[in-house]
């Protein structure tokens, strides 16, 4: 039987500084394909890794304007062209009338984008991966940070990335395998 | 800084003790009575209530105005929390959001039911229909539609985008213990959520965004209904200051609902050290400043209703005040305005109770508001013979109770199966405090 090759190597922190700490140590040396977590926000170690949120605002005023057009696009086009009603010879196209639809359409549009266009430049939902093969991975949800080098990175190589890594004076270094 | 917010999970985690039982068992008793009025109204139709010409509202819309109040105040509440970012304990937020959700639930029932054929509700969505109608987009009715709907999705995103990583937390807890299904369970829910730094950025982001953007829509939800009474003619509703006067006075009752809450979970599950003394005083200095802008907002009422110039306004303010209607606008000024003054005490911050006694009633005393603005509003109108008094019926009763004890048992699900504060702003914030000492 022959044994699945390693994912990549888990140093496990127990503090978000000396993460912080390794993300950038790993970035200066190189490093590409790796991901750190933590059990909350750390945003130092973000920035870090190059994330940056904007994304998210643009997709949701880009939809909140897309909705904003649809909304006040179907009142007018049903108002004067569908289903004109004349109520005492007032216009048809009364747009004032038309924009508490349309304010409420732009922020249902926009706030469902922030949310879904997070999950989606997320990834999620991923049921599965990697990262969750590793020793004690289930207390980075509770109070361990942990830094993951990749074994698809070109600078990989199982016994100096562990060297590198236990430089890093971490609690454990231990390899991601598949079950 | 260990396992600080073990606790929380566990609380969510353990079986139900006898009191959450007992607490279940009566809401589920409420919630069938509820079942059996709402089946009264699909099957027997609106005649079971005592809405007549001129009061086609009645207690439907008195409910329902007081729902959104509720949901609105506790949104409110949770957002602001959420955007400022320290200082505070943000955990109270995630038993708020809860509320505001339980509560608009409980509110989006009431138009639907009171549409006389609810099952025809579809027929507000514009879609290309057999019959050739379309909604009226010129109509405080149809803006309402948008109102609910998007109040009820936004909403629950925002509780749910908050939630996702305390999920995976639960899942993690739930797998530790062996509880395999649950974790299973949790493990869906939380979408496969495994701390990445790069995903909390994003995440954190997409919270804050949706937290600005429930503000406007606060303000909006409760100035559709009023606007729906502003644009009658009936001379107490035909008011341009009626938006503003629900929007004020409805935060007295979300507030006193999750300040009663806040005290009541503090110490049904444990959670003094999450949901500690100062959250309780903010909470309750907050109830304290909501009732004086009611108070404010009831002085301008009346300042401003007794210079109209137009006799019949002046008539039906006076009646609905002084007249027929006292009893309920009494009730409201003082349950609602009054009483939570109490609170700008001190010592009464901090005891349980006080506290619950005052919020639970500063929201009775939102509803009698509802009723004198939707009952007393008409005591007078442009016509000398008004017709009818409105006497509510044991299925409108019935509805009420019965909607209080859903909100009560969405809560207690919430309670026992999501972690009741917010697991990993908790953990935040207790290792920021470390990081403080540790510079010191």
């Amino acid at each position: 039987m022959t044994q699945h090759p390693a994912f990549g190597l888990m140093a496990e922190f127990d503090d978000p500084e000396p993460l912080t700490a390794a993300v950038r140590a790993a970035r200066e040396a190189g490093w590409r394909r790796l991901e750190a977590y933590s059990p909350f926000p750390v945003p130092e170690a973000a920035e870090l890794l190059g994330v940056s949120a904007a994304p998210i605002g643009f997709i949701a005023l880009g939809a909140g304007a897309v909705g904003a057009v649809l909304a006040a696009g179907t009142a007018w086009y049903v108002s004067v062209h569908v289903y004109p009603v004349n109520v005492g010879g007032r216009p048809l196209n009364a747009w004032p009338a038309f924009m508490p639809t349309t304010y409420l359409v732009a922020i249902l549009w926009a706030c469902a984008a922030a949310l879904l266009g997070m999950l989606a430049l997320n990834g999620l939902p991923r049921l599965n991966h990697p990262a969750f093969f590793a020793r004690g991975f289930h207390r980075v949800s509770e109070d361990r940070f942990c830094l993951f080098l990749s074994a698809e990175d070109p600078l990989y190589d199982p016994e100096s990335t562990a060297r590198f890594l236990r430089g890093l004076s971490p609690l454990r270094v231990s390899e991601v395998r598949g079950a | 800084m260990s396992d600080n917010t073990i606790p929380v999970a566990e609380a969510a985690l353990r079986p139900g003790a006898w009191g959450f039982r007992l607490a279940m068992a009566a809401a589920g008793a409420g919630v069938v009575v509820l079942v059996a009025s709402v089946a009264a109204v699909l099957v027997r139709g609106v005649a079971v209530w005592g809405n007549n010409i001129p009061h086609v509202w009645g207690f439907d819309l008195i409910a329902y105005a007081w729902w959104i109040g509720i949901a609105n105040a506790a949104s409110l509440f949770a957002a602001v929390l959420v955007l400022r970012r320290h200082g505070l304990r943000t955990a109270v937020n995630r038993f708020a959001e809860a509320a505001a959700l339980a509560a608009i639930l409980a509110a989006a029932a009431y138009p639907i039911l009171h549409l006389g054929r609810p099952w025809l509700f579809l027929w507000t969505l514009p879609y290309p229909a057999y019959t050739g109608l379309w909604p009226q987009f010129g109509s405080p009715l149809v803006w309402d539609f948008w109102g609910i709907m998007s109040h009820v999705v936004v909403t629950s995103l925002f509780w749910f985008i908050g939630l996702i990583p305390d999920l995976a937390s639960m899942r993690d807890r739930a797998a530790r213990h062996g509880r395999m299904r649950a974790a299973r369970a949790y493990g869906i829910l939380a979408l496969g959520w495994r701390g990445s730094v790069a995903h909390w950025h994003r995440h954190q982001a997409a919270y804050r965004l949706v937290a600005a953007l429930v503000l406007p829509l606060l303000l909006w939800a409760q100035t559709v209904v009023a606007l729906e009474f502003a644009t009658t003619l009936v001379p107490a509703w035909h008011q341009a200051r009626l938006p503003l006067h629900v929007v004020v006075t409805g935060l007295p009752s979300g507030l006193g609902v999750v300040l009663a809450l806040a005290a009541v979970l503090r110490q049904a599950l444990s959670l003094e050290r999450y949901v500690d003394e100062r959250d309780m005083d903010l909470l309750a200095r907050l109830l304290a400043s909501a009732g004086l802008a009611a108070g404010m907002a009831y002085a301008h009422e009346l300042l401003v209703g007794f210079l109209e110039e137009d006799p019949t306004t002046r008539d039906a303010l006076a009646a609905r005040v002084f007249g027929g209607g006292a009893p309920a606008y009494c009730g409201a000024v003082l349950l609602s305005a009054v009483l939570p003054q109490l609170l700008w005490l001190g010592a009464l911050r901090t005891r349980t109770l006080i506290v619950v006694p005052v919020g639970v009633l500063a929201a009775a005393g939102v509803w009698l508001d509802r009723w004198s603005i939707v009952v007393g509003g008409l005591l007078r109108d442009h016509m000398p013979a008004v017709g009818p008094e409105y006497a509510p019926s044991v299925a409108e009763w019935g509805l009420l109770g019965g909607s209080v004890a859903l909100f009560a048992m969405v809560l207690l699900l919430f309670g026992r199966l999501v972690p009741a504060v917010s697991m990993f702003e908790t953990r935040h914030e207790e290792s920021e405090t470390e990081a403080e000492r540790e510079e010191r």
